[in-house]
């Protein structure tokens, strides 16, 4: 079967501004919520299990065992809570951003619906503190859902109570992860915690808490409206469903794109994106979001769905495609990579904190053409003793792309040692994108003013 | 409390059963296994997992696990880097990580010698480095306060000094700011850290990163003696260890008691030993020979003048304890005056009353208490410092911890611990708030009552209600005493003679009067009864106002100078070492020879204790009949303007007032004002204030605003509370 565009999220929104109220219930919006209203909590979540829905953040979890984890309403001993992880700072990933600018009120719709199916009461949208705009947005379509009753006491005229809160964060990679992001929500420091217990036990405030992403949340009045069933028969086998494809880099029309899962990764870039411009050629695919392993060119055959991507040693991640033609380099690009993760670092655990530095600096040395042979393999190596050792995902997602560029780039790495600098040059396509790292350090120590106490 | 379920456990190839949810590092010891950790300690709550150091292979788990989050399941098969190649690479990663930025400075760093970065890497780590990149570098050290430096660069962020901040002592004053490798530790907005408990940062550092700036360049693990002693300076009786080097206290270290303070200690009592060699310490007997004037004697001399003194006094002779001595220094002179001299008569500062040992329970025992009840105007923290972290792990643990006092979550006036007493003995006239609470706490079963006052006959009144409450196991009963051996040197005057004896007569002149230490001087009666004396032998480390109506003085000793055995709160006996010799004869060989002269025998030495001595707290006592309690007075009688109330910062006396680094953590010269009261007249936090005691006294404040201080009350620590009275008025400058 050919997949390809399918669109149930981002329907309707190219045609009409579905961040007012009136057209978004124009076409059908808030239906779902009045049937869900309808079905017993329970049903919903049969549903979203029926669905076999697997999470848009990253981690790719069946969103209907994460809602089963919880304690059934009448057995918590404290509120359930729901937070919606809007904090999307993947390098390369903007769908979420996509759905909060164009349909809001599909992601108030459906938390409210899972707030009602998980018995919460309130949920929490933690949103990136740099998305202003999104943040505008959202809180216009959220008074208006609350003027509409869609939101607040009696939802909907039904029994149920739902409370939404807009917490803007602070500019923290790290609070993309959920234990971090609870932390942050908490008012404390944005730092994971140690699992477990998982949040589904002790969540924020130590109270149960279901975390899904905006686009998980925003995808459940679809469900609903098919029926959990039917919205399984989209996708392929294990990648139920559509996913919005953030397409970047080296392409024609980059931009987002709802597809069904299982469109080949070939016809993103080619038929939907247009290519590669300039008449390049293509050297690399990195398929999920700047964390993930970077497939070659020769790979992008492959259907972009869960079980595929695990087939060729990546990940389907968080969706953002990036395109990579022939004129980069690949020893900037494992330094801009490094440098991100070790500047978003939160410094918690000692491998990360202490291996994402290391790999910047033999980078560099890499990049500058002054590393010897061994250095590459100390690289590996950094690399290897980071992965599996982290108290979060943060660290890995550090080690394993630049692993993978060395990996599959490798002759391209002996290059810049044997030829004493960089083969590209200031040509590369990277070059301009690259953060100076000593000024980097420059920055960061002009942050920490010694404090000299006088002790009268 | 029901028997824990045990479940099997394999650690590296060995089975265990043990309690289901002990911590998977405590398991792998109780098999004889070590995993060696850095962020890990219980005390400071639930597991981080922050160093990685721990990390162990888990059967059925993909992935290296950190053990100290793991708790043991049935069926759980470990393997630690002893037997798992897998465990130790993770390991050998970790400690290469930790090491990469530290500046391996070891030859020149303090903790080197007994540091736990240093011995793990001794036993896993790395022999070689291959970091060739320019390390981290911060400016250091960093004074965070004066009596703590901290080394950035040395530090693994392991997070125990933020967790003890946050979690322990709940100060909440240090931090962690920046994030990833720049990641450093600092306190809040760079304020000096000024708590009651901010040393213990430098014990649970496991690198030379946070540092007592006492000790900094001080001395070297090999030439040190560690010399396990008792506190003498509060009641709690933490136990020590002093370090000394070349015969000097170099340093305190806690050791830990789980009963009685769970490896935590104060600053005063970590800090304040620099006076044993303070300047104006008195070092040799002082005879008075003008008006105003002494003379240096020989020891021969002042026992000759000492015997010729008290027995002159025919009997008619007062003694004024300290509360500090130890029990058998209190003995000596207790036999002394009551056996050798025939007198009868003693300020004895804590003379609780022994029904308070019917209700007696370790302090561990509030933590787990459900409720626990503090009355008394005086601060715990600053009376008993250590009993405040039991009941902040109480409070965390779940209990209610209900304070009744001016700044209380249950607000009265002044003075007014007896009468709440009464209201909850008996609840039946009582305001409805104290009906309540009494009806709570006789349905609760773990109930710890703490009374931190000077109260008068207040172990009668607290047994009383611990008795009408039927305080049983579980529960306990906690009267702080005001002085460190208080409880001690009254038992020891007990036994000396017929019960308490008498009070000091309340005119006419007396024959001699013994002032037995520093703090004693303080005592206004002692300087009344001083007055009446016909001869004054006062024993004191360092001259003062006290020091001067003497007749004979004679060098004192601090409790790090003596052997002895004190009794703490709980009344739990237990043994203070010498750490280091006094310059000369302490008190106990000195009385011995004026015994001699009198001829009663005075032992120069203590006994040796019974070696069960520190281990048990003694069973309660059977409660006897106890007599009923004098009515309670009457309140502080109400006057123009607001109440005083003045209490006793821990960082005060004769011993914090000469060391130099605690200076800053003196009692500020503040007035502390409800929010109303505030309000009335304009100030705010900060503002200078003047307060005007009835008697037209004036003194400059800066005015403080608690928001927990009930209305028409003010407070005031001790020391700058001098010539106020009762009732003050209080304006803005």
């Amino acid at each position: 079967m050919a997949k390809g565009p399918r669109q149930l999220l981002l329907e309707h929104a190219d045609e009409r501004d579905l961040t007012k109220l009136s057209e978004y219930e124009a076409v059908g919006g808030y239906e779902s919520l009045r049937k869900a209203l309808d079905m017993e909590p329970g049903a919903i979540v049969e549903e979203l299990l029926a669905s076999n829905i697997r999470g848009r953040g990253g981690a790719g979890f069946p969103m209907g065992r994460k809602a089963s984890f919880l304690p059934k309403p009448d057995q918590a001993t404290k509120p359930i809570y729901l937070t919606v992880n809007a904090d999307e700072s993947e390098p390369g990933t903007f769908k979420d951003r996509e759905i909060m600018f164009r349909v809001p009120h599909a992601l108030i719709e459906g938390a409210v619906i899972t707030c009602y199916a998980i018995g919460a009461e309130t949920a929490f949208i933690y949103l990136r503190g740099e998305y202003y705009t999104e943040f505008e947005i959202m809180r216009a379509a959220l008074e208006e859902a609350q003027k509409a009753g869609y939101v607040g006491a009696a939802v909907a005229g039904s029994g149920a109570s739902v409370t939404i809160v807009i917490h803007r964060g602070a500019g923290a990679y790290i609070c993309g992860e959920e234990t971090a992001l609870l932390e942050s929500l908490e008012g404390k420091r944005g730092q994971p915690r140690s699992k477990p217990p998982f949040p589904a036990i002790s969540g924020v405030y130590a109270s149960p808490t279901l975390i899904n992403n905006v686009e998980t949340v925003a995808t459940v009045p679809d469900i609903i409206e098919l029926g959990g069933a039917e919205y399984a028969k989209l996708g392929v086998e294990n990648s139920a469903g559509t996913r919005v494809f953030s397409l970047s880099g080296n392409v024609v029309r980059g931009g987002n794109y709802e597809l069904e899962l299982g469109t080949p990764l070939r016809s993103l870039i080619y038929d939907i994106g247009g290519g590669i411009p300039d008449g390049r050629e293509l050297k690399a695919v990195i398929p999920g979001g700047s964390s993930v392993p970077v497939l070659a060119a020769n790979e992008v055959d492959a259907p972009l769905d869960f079980d595929s991507m695990a087939n060729l040693g990546t990940f389907l991640g968080s969706g953002a495609v990036i395109v990579i033609d022939d004129r980069a380099c690949m020893v900037q690009l494992g330094l801009r990579v490094a440098q991100f993760y070790m500047h978003e670092s939160c410094g918690k655990c000692t491998p990360c904190r202490e291996g994402t530095r290391w790999m910047v600096q033999i980078l560099k040395k890499l990049e500058e053409g002054r590393a010897e042979q061994g250095e590459l393999d100390l690289l590996l190596n950094v690399c290897d003793r980071i992965l599996g050792n982290c108290l979060c995902p943060l660290g890995d997602a550090a080690a394993m792309p630049v692993a993978s560029y060395v990996a599959k780039f490798r002759d391209e790495y002996q290059r810049h040692i044997e030829e004493g600098g960089c083969p590209f040059g200031a040509e590369s396509s990277l070059a301009g994108v690259m953060a100076p790292v000593d000024q980097h350090h420059a920055h960061m120590r002009s942050q920490i003013e010694v404090p000299v106490h006088e002790f009268a | 409390m029901s028997t824990p379920e045990l479940v099997t456990v394999t650690v590296d190839d060995r089975e265990i059963r043990i309690p289901k949810g002990t911590g998977l590092i405590e398991t792998a010891l109780a098999c004889g296994v070590e995993i060696p950790v850095f962020c890990y300690e219980p005390r400071l709550g639930a597991p981080v997992g922050a160093c990685r150091m721990c990390l162990c292979e888990v059967e059925g788990m993909p992935k290296l696990q950190a053990a100290c989050t793991m708790t043991a399941q049935d069926a759980l098969v470990l393997r630690t880097a002893q037997t798992s190649e897998k465990a130790a690479e993770g390991q050998r990663a970790i400690l290469e990580f930790i090491l990469l930025n530290h500046p391996l400075d070891c030859p020149d760093c303090d903790k080197g010698g007994e540091c736990p970065l240093q011995d793990l890497t001794f036993r896993w780590g790395p022999g070689n480095t291959r970091m060739h990149f320019p390390k981290r570098t911060f400016d250091k050290p960093i004074p965070i306060s004066p009596v703590i430096s901290l080394d950035r660069e040395r530090c693994i962020l392991c997070y125990r000094c933020t967790r003890f901040s946050e979690g322990v002592a709940e100060d909440m004053q240090l931090v962690a700011r920046n994030r990833g490798a720049q990641s450093i530790i600092a306190t809040f907005e760079d304020e000096p850290y000024r708590a009651h408990f901010s040393g213990n940062v430098t014990e649970l550092c496991p690198v030379g990163a946070l540092l007592p700036a006492t000790y900094r360049f001080r001395a070297r693990p090999w030439e040190i003696d560690n010399v396990p002693t008792v506190c003498g300076l509060c009641p709690v009786g933490c136990n020590v260890w002093a370090t000394t080097r070349e015969g000097k206290v170099a340093r305190i270290l806690s050791r830990n008691h789980p009963e009685v303070d769970d490896g935590w200690l104060c600053d005063k009592g970590r800090f304040t030993f620099d006076h044993l060699r303070a300047d104006d310490r008195i070092k040799q007997p002082l005879k008075r020979v003008r008006r105003r004037g002494f003379d240096p004697v020989a020891w021969e001399e002042a026992a000759e003048e000492a015997a010729r003194g008290l027995g002159e006094a025919e009997g008619s002779v007062v003694v004024a304890f300290s509360g500090g001595e130890t029990n058998e220094q209190a003995g000596a002179l207790a036999r002394l005056a009551r056996q050798g001299l025939g007198s009868n008569a003693a300020i004895v500062p804590d003379d609780l009353d022994p029904a308070v040992d019917g209700f007696r329970a370790p302090l561990a025992a509030i933590r787990d208490a459900e409720v626990c009840v503090v009355l008394g105007d005086e601060p715990v923290v600053d009376r008993a410092p250590v009993v405040d972290l039991w009941l902040r792990a109480a409070r965390r643990a779940g209990a209610d911890v209900i304070t009744i006092h001016p700044a209380g979550s249950i607000g009265v006036s002044p003075g007014s611990a007896a009468h709440v007493a009464r209201s909850l003995a008996e609840p039946g006239t009582a305001p409805p708030e104290f009906r309540e609470l009494a009806d709570q706490l006789r349905d609760t079963q773990r109930v710890a009552l703490v009374w931190s006052g000077d109260d008068h006959d207040r172990g009668r009144r607290a047994a009383a209600l611990a008795a009408a409450l039927g305080l049983g196991e579980g529960s306990g009963l906690y009267v702080l005493p005001r002085t460190p051996n208080g409880r001690g040197v009254s038992s020891a005057w007990r036994a000396a003679g017929e019960g308490r004896g008498e009070e000091p007569p309340e005119d006419g002149e007396i024959g001699a009067l013994i002032v037995s230490g520093d703090e004693a001087g303080y005592d206004p009666r002692v300087a009344r009864l001083s007055e009446r004396a016909r001869f004054v032998l006062t024993t004191a480390m360092f001259m003062g106002d006290h020091t001067l109506w003497s007749h004979l003085v004679l060098p004192g000793t601090s409790y790090l100078e003596r052997d002895g055995t004190v009794v703490n709160l709980e009344g739990r006996a237990q043994r203070q070492r010498r750490a280091v010799d006094p310059p000369f004869p302490d008190e106990l060989e000195f009385f011995a020879e004026v015994g001699e002269r009198l001829g009663l025998p005075v032992s120069p030495r203590p006994d040796e204790p019974s070696p069960a001595l520190q281990a048990e707290l003694p069973p309660r006592s059977r409660p006897g009949a106890l007599s009923e309690p004098a009515p309670p007075p009457s309140p502080n009688g109400t006057g123009p303007g607001l109440e005083l109330v003045t209490y006793r910062s821990l960082f005060s006396g004769p011993g914090v007032e000469r060391v130099e680094p605690l200076a800053f953590q003196r009692p500020r010269a503040e007035l502390e004002l409800s929010f109303a009261d505030a309000d009335d007249r304009g100030i705010s936090t900060g503002d200078a204030v003047l307060v005007v005691g009835a008697d037209g006294v004036g003194r400059e404040l800066t005015a403080r605003v608690n928001r927990r201080l009930r209305a028409g009350v003010v407070r005031v620590a001790d020391e700058h509370a001098d010539g106020f009275a009762r009732h003050v008025e209080v304006g803005k400058v």
